[in-house]
Parts: structure tokens; C-alpha cells; sequence
């Protein structure tokens, strides 16, 4: 009974969050300078070279807003409409609802930054326990001396440096083929040619995504490891004379994993958010690139049906393990 | 004491790498543990005691070294072997069927992620038990023997246990695969005086129960009255004193030994005859020549402050460390 309230507490409190940081995020595209018909029309007349009045005509033809209508009004619709699921249409391609818009780019999102986070954690996981086991040998200095350097350089630094060396410098890697989510012509469909291709544009960005994380993982494991190593109930459990490898797993590795998993949550909530520039760099078709591209056109329901998953990820994965950690560790199974 | 011998230490030498140089713990120490015997291992902190226990299993800490000695362990079937020289699997062996160490102040000693029941079907998993029901049935058996609740216990993580309690299943758990040595450090310190005394009962119960031979390391003498056989004084990482526990308290023949007993307030002593050994312990990294308890020693002559004493025969199961053992004569019983 304690706990099945506490899970209720729980989700009415990640409803409210989400509904403040929504409502949030409505006025403060609002804020931002520039309105999207302004934008717009400036784009027709520089691209199409247009006259101001035949770009103001196009304009309204496609926006048909009320921008008068005050910005109350319009959060109030907007709850409306969201309560009903509807996230409202796109302001720039017309008649299209933002939700379509965006599911049409969030796989590619997930796909991309999920696996590259589960590689990430597992690959971090290993070498951090390893690191932690062999301290101070050469194994040790040389993992984590590796993990600190690259946990320090910033994605799209490794991102450029890496598009340089292999496809500059070195010349092995077709870029400029690799760039998108699928080759032109290619469908979506289940087929071996389909799945090859995806692979083929998804590896680097992957791999740069796990690069560009996996350092922190070593060196928050290998702490923890290091941590757990000199607990009682470690010297103990060879006092026992418990077989090592029932020791690494049991005793230092499942202790030494718990903070990571609140880590893992946020990093969880931060896949879609965490691929704006690998995403532009890559032109890979995803949520990240998609987002910049809205916030410069402020096609305002799109940036908010955005900014509102990525804070149902954040909310959910903190609240998915909070209950998963209070599985794993006994101590707080009582609340 | 005509029982045959179980673990024989020799010249037992254990040094910790400190940056001030060699911590030299436990010094040249030699004695002999027989079968169901308890020894009490006492001494002021800092003698060395839990360095000396750590070593009979191998456990202590990188930076120590077992600089010299042997360590002849007598198992009940078999041929003896030195513990220093066992192979890794074999130490991993030895260590808890034959040899079981509580450690002092223990109260993390449980893995937090297990229930106790696991804890021990894994201790006896892990020692080729692999009879589930079983080691079931005798761990709870061990957890009454310990005055626990076994049901509640076995299903129970460590933090849903109190100190004293998660004291007596470590005791429990160490008697799980009947090793012929219990090692119990401090193993009531830091617990209020009901559950010592509980603990003491058990143990001393225990003990007529199981024949094993244990080696109690305190500073708590009334424990090692109750408890021990023999009493082995340590200093400065030396054993300065073996004795039969009467011996011990009434006839030690080692000033520190008398200084220890003096210092423990009993009923019948009067308040004022309460002493306290004044001074500290040497710094074991630039030992003083000769005797190391010389400078606070009321019995010190000039030969002590130049030569350290020799082992000396009081009789055939009272041995001494001290040049002037003859002059040191407990005024209590006097
Ligand atoms: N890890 C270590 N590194 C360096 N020196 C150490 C280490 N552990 C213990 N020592 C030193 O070794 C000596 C003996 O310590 P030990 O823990 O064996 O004493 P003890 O008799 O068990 O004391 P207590 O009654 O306080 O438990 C002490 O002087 C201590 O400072
Ligand atoms: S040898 Fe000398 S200094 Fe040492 S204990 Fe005996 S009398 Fe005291
Ligand atoms: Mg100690």
C-alpha cells in the first residue's frame, strides 16, 4: 500500500513537471525575437526574390494566424489541443501537423543516440570495472588516462577531427556519401538492403556518440569500483573464500554499478536532446536537426512538440529508474 | 595442554609500507594454537592484534608485508602445510573451512545487495556445499545457536538488521562450514552491555557445542577471563607474554602484562588502587632499543635500556618476555 502510493506521488509529480516546463517553453518561444511570418517572408524575398507585398500575400495565404489574438487565448488553446493529444499544425510545411513532422525524425533520433548510449554505458561499464580492479597498472593509467582525455574533448570536436582524419587525410571514408539517414532511393521496408543501409549512415555518428561518452562512464565506473573495492563486505567475502569471479559480480560489480544507474537515467532522458550536433554535422535526419531548423524558421508548434518529448523522456527515464533502482538496491525498497 | 596442535606460528613478521618508512607491526611472534583452545590476544591499540589475526588468513591490506615466519596449519586430515606458502585457490580454501576471522567493528560486512540465506548458501556454494536444504537448514540452526530468529534472519538484507544482530550472524555464518579456527576481532566492542553479554554466552555455549579453537583479539580483559585458555600479551608488535588466563591475572610476570590487569576496575578492587599505564606505545617505525616498554616501565634497569629481553621459561606453559620477570610480582595477590 505505502509503495503503490508512492508510485502515485511519483507520477502526479512528473505530470506536474512536465506541464511547467510545457507551459514554459510555450511563452518563451514567444519571447524569442522574430516572429515566423516576418522570418518568412524575409526568407521569400532574399530566395524568391519577391516584392515585399507579394511575400506578405504568400505569407498570409499560408500562416492564416491570428497573431492578435492574445497569447493567453492561445495557451489555452494550446493546453486544449494538447489534452487532446494534437500538438497543432506546422507553421511551415501547411496542413501537416508538428506531430507528424516530428515522428517522421524521432526514430532516426533513437535509433542513432540509443545505441550508441547502450554501446557507451556496457563498453564504460567493462573497462571502468577493469580500471578499478587493476589499479595503478599500466592497464589502469593507460584506460583511464585515454577516458579523461577524450570525456574532455567535445562531440563535435571529436566529430570534425574524425571527418578530417578519415575522410581528409587519410581518405578511407566516403563522407559525403555516408552523410543523411538513407541513401537516395532507398525505402524503408524490411529488406537486408534497407537494414545495410541504414547501418552504413548510422555508424559514424553511433560511434562518434559513444566516443564522445564513454570516458565519463570509465572513470565514474572505475571510481565506484574503486570505491566498492575497499568496503567491508568485499574483505569479507574473501575472507569467506569466495570464488573471485563470484566476488566481481556479485559483491563489487552490482554494488559498484548502483550510481550509475541514476546517471544512466539522465543520460537516457538527454538521447534526444543530446544530438543536436552531431545530427547538423551529419545532416543525419533526426530530431536534433530537425529542432535547429525550427527554432530558426520559429515554427513554433514543432519546437514545442519537440521540447515536449524531450521533457516526457527526461521525466520518465528519472521516474522508470527511480522505481528500477529501488529493485536493485533492498535499502530503499521500503519507503 | 596435552591437545594435539592446530596452527603453529613462527616467527611471524608483518611490516606496512608507510611514507615514513617500515611500519613494523607484528615482531618475530611465535606461539602455538592447540586444538579447542581459545587464546585471548589482548594489548593497548595499536599493538598489532588485528595485524597479527589479519595474517593467519592472508587478508591484510596491500601496503603490509609478511616480511618472515611461518604459519604450519595441522588439518584434520592430511598432512600439515604452511598457509604462507598456499596457492591462491588454496588459500581461497582454506580460508573459512578452515579458518574463519570476524572482523572488528564489522557492521558493512554483509554484501547490502543480498539477503543473509543468500550469503550463506553462496559461502557454502563456493566451498563445494552445494546442498541448498542442506546448508539451509544448518545456517538456521547456527542463527538459534546465536539467539536470532533464523526464519526472519535468512530472509533478511543486512540493513534490515541492528549492529549487535549483524555481529552474531557474521559469528553464525563463520561456524557455518565447522572451521577448526574462529578468529573473532573485537567481536564485541561498539555493542551495548546486554548483547555482549549475550555474545559472550553464546560463544563460550558455542564452544562446548563445536570443538574449534579460537583466537579472541580484545583489550577487553573480563572478556578474556570468561572466555580464553591462554592469554598471549602483545607490545610494540612483540608477544611479551603467555600465560594460562590464571596466570595471566594473577601471576603475570610481564610489568605490561600487570599494568594491563591493574588497569581493569573489578568489584573487589578498591578504587584507588586502579592504575593506568602511563606513557604510550613506541613508534613502531624508530623503535627505542632494548626493552620497547623500557621508558615506562617502574621495573626498568640499565640492562633493559640496551638489550631487548629474551624469551624466558616461567614454567612449562608460562612464557616470558622481560629481564627482570623474577622481580615482577602482582601486589594484589600479595
Ligand atoms: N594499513 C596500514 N598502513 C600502515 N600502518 C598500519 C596499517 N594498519 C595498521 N597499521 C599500523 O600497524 C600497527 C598495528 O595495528 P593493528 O591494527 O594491528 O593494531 P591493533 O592492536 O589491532 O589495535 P586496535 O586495538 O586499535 O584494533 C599500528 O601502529 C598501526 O598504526
Ligand atoms: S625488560 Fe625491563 S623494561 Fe622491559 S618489561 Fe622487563 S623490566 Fe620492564
Ligand atoms: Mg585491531
Amino acid at each position: 500500500m505505502l509503495i503503490k502510493s508512492y508510485v502515485l506521488r511519483r507520477i502526479i509529480k512528473a505530470v506536474f513537471t512536465i506541464f511547467l516546463i510545457t507551459s514554459l517553453v510555450f511563452f518563451i518561444v514567444r519571447l524569442m525575437p522574430g516572429n515566423p511570418v516576418d522570418i518568412y517572408i524575409s526568407q521569400l524575398m532574399i530566395e524568391e526574390s519577391m516584392s515585399y507585398t507579394q511575400a506578405l500575400d504568400q505569407a498570409a495565404a499560408l500562416f492564416q494566424l491570428d497573431f492578435n489574438k492574445p497569447v493567453v487565448l492561445q495557451y489555452v488553446e494550446y493546453l486544449g489541443n494538447l489534452l487532446q493529444g494534437n500538438l497543432g499544425q506546422s507553421f511551415r510545411s501547411k496542413g501537416t501537423p508538428a506531430a507528424d513532422i516530428i515522428f517522421k525524425y524521432l526514430p532516426w533520433t533513437l535509433f542513432c543516440v540509443g545505441s550508441g548510449l547502450v554501446f557507451s554505458f556496457v563498453i564504460g561499464l567493462l573497462l571502468g570495472m577493469v580500471a578499478g580492479f587493476k589499479r595503478n597498472s599500466p592497464l589502469d593509467i593507460g584506460i583511464s588516462s585515454l577516458a579523461a582525455l577524450i570525456g574532455a574533448i567535445p562531440n563535435y570536436l571529436i566529430a570534425i577531427m574524425f571527418i578530417v582524419v578519415m575522410g581528409s587525410v587519410l581518405n578511407i571514408l566516403p563522407f559525403a556519401k555516408i552523410r543523411g539517414s538513407l541513401s537516395p532511393g532507398v525505402q524503408p521496408e524490411f529488406s537486408l538492403n534497407f537494414v545495410q543501409d541504414v547501418l552504413f549512415h548510422a555508424w559514424v555518428p553511433i560511434l562518434i556518440y559513444v566516443l564522445s561518452t564513454v570516458g565519463n562512464w570509465v572513470l565514474l565506473m572505475k571510481s565506484s569500483t574503486t570505491s566498492t573495492l575497499e568496503e567491508d563486505f568485499v574483505t569479507v567475502a574473501r575472507a569467506r573464500g569466495l570464488k573471485e569471479r563470484r566476488i566481481l559480480t556479485q559483491y563489487v560489480g552490482r554494488n559498484a554499478m548502483l550510481p550509475l544507474i541514476t546517471q544512466l537515467a539522465i543520460s537516457i532522458g538527454f538521447v534526444v536532446a543530446g544530438s543536436f550536433a552531431i545530427e547538423t554535422l551529419f545532416v543525419y535526419q533526426g530530431v536534433g536537426a530537425l529542432l535547429l531548423q525550427s527554432i530558426q524558421a520559429r515554427d513554433y508548434p514543432v519546437v514545442q512538440g519537440i521540447v515536449l518529448i524531450i521533457t516526457v523522456t527526461v521525466v520518465t527515464a528519472n521516474l522508470l529508474v527511480d522505481l528500477l533502482y529501488s529493485r536493485l538496491d533492498p535499502r530503499i525498497r521500503v519507503r | 595442554m596435552t591437545a594435539p596442535i592446530t596452527l603453529s606460528i613462527k616467527n611471524l613478521t608483518v611490516t606496512y609500507k608507510a611514507a615514513r618508512g617500515l611500519v613494523r607491526a607484528v615482531r618475530d611472534v611465535s606461539f602455538d594454537l592447540h586444538r579447542g583452545e581459545c587464546i585471548a590476544l589482548i594489548g593497548e591499540s595499536g599493538s598489532g592484534k588485528t595485524t597479527l589475526g589479519l595474517s593467519l588468513v592472508r587478508l591484510h591490506v596491500r601496503a603490509a608485508n609478511i616480511a618472515a615466519g611461518s604459519l604450519i596449519y595441522h588439518p584434520k586430515q592430511g598432512e600439515p602445510y604452511d598457509v604462507l606458502k598456499l596457492s591462491h585457490e588454496h588459500l581461497r580454501r582454506f580460508r573459512w573451512k578452515e579458518c574463519a576471522m570476524v572482523f572488528q567493528g564489522a557492521q558493512n560486512a554483509m554484501n547490502p545487495l543480498l539477503t543473509i540465506g543468500t550469503q550463506f548458501l553462496d559461502t557454502a556454494s563456493d566451498h563445494d556445499w552445494h546442498n541448498p536444504r542442506e546448508v539451509a537448514q544448518r545456517g538456521m540452526e547456527l542463527l538459534r545457536l546465536v539467539q536470532l530468529d533464523p526464519k526472519r534472519v535468512w530472509e533478511s538484507y543486512p540493513h534490515q538488521l541492528s549492529g549487535g544482530m549483524r555481529q552474531r550472524v557474521l559469528i553464525a555464518l563463520g561456524l557455518l562450514l565447522q572451521p577448526q579456527i574462529l578468529i573473532l576481532d573485537e567481536p564485541t566492542t561498539a555493542l551495548d552491555i546486554l548483547t555482549q553479554r549475550a555474545i559472550i554466552d553464546v560463544l563460550r555455549d558455542l564452544r562446548k557445542q563445536l570443538d574449534f579453537s579460537m583466537i579472541l583479539v580484545s583489550h577487553d580483559l573480563s572478556l578474556a577471563a570468561e572466555l580464553a585458555d591462554r592469554v598471549a600479551t602483545m607490545y610494540a608488535g612483540k608477544l611479551v607474554e603467555m600465560a594460562k588466563v590464571d596466570d595471566a591475572f594473577y601471576r603475570a610476570r610481564h610489568p605490561y602484562t600487570l599494568g594491563l590487569v591493574k588497569s581493569v576496575p573489578t568489584i573487589s578492587a578498591k578504587i584507588e588502587d586502579l592504575r593506568s599505564i602511563g606513557g604510550s606505545p613506541p613508534d613502531l617505525i624508530q623503535l627505542p632499543p632494548g626493552c620497547k616498554f623500557h621508558p615506562r616501565c617502574t621495573f626498568a634497569t640499565e640492562r633493559c635500556r640496551q638489550t631487548e629481553p629474551p624469551v624466558e621459561v616461567v614454567d612449562a606453559l608460562h612464557e616470558v618476555m622481560c629481564h627482570e620477570w623474577r622481580n615482577v610480582i602482582n601486589p594484589v595477590t600479595v
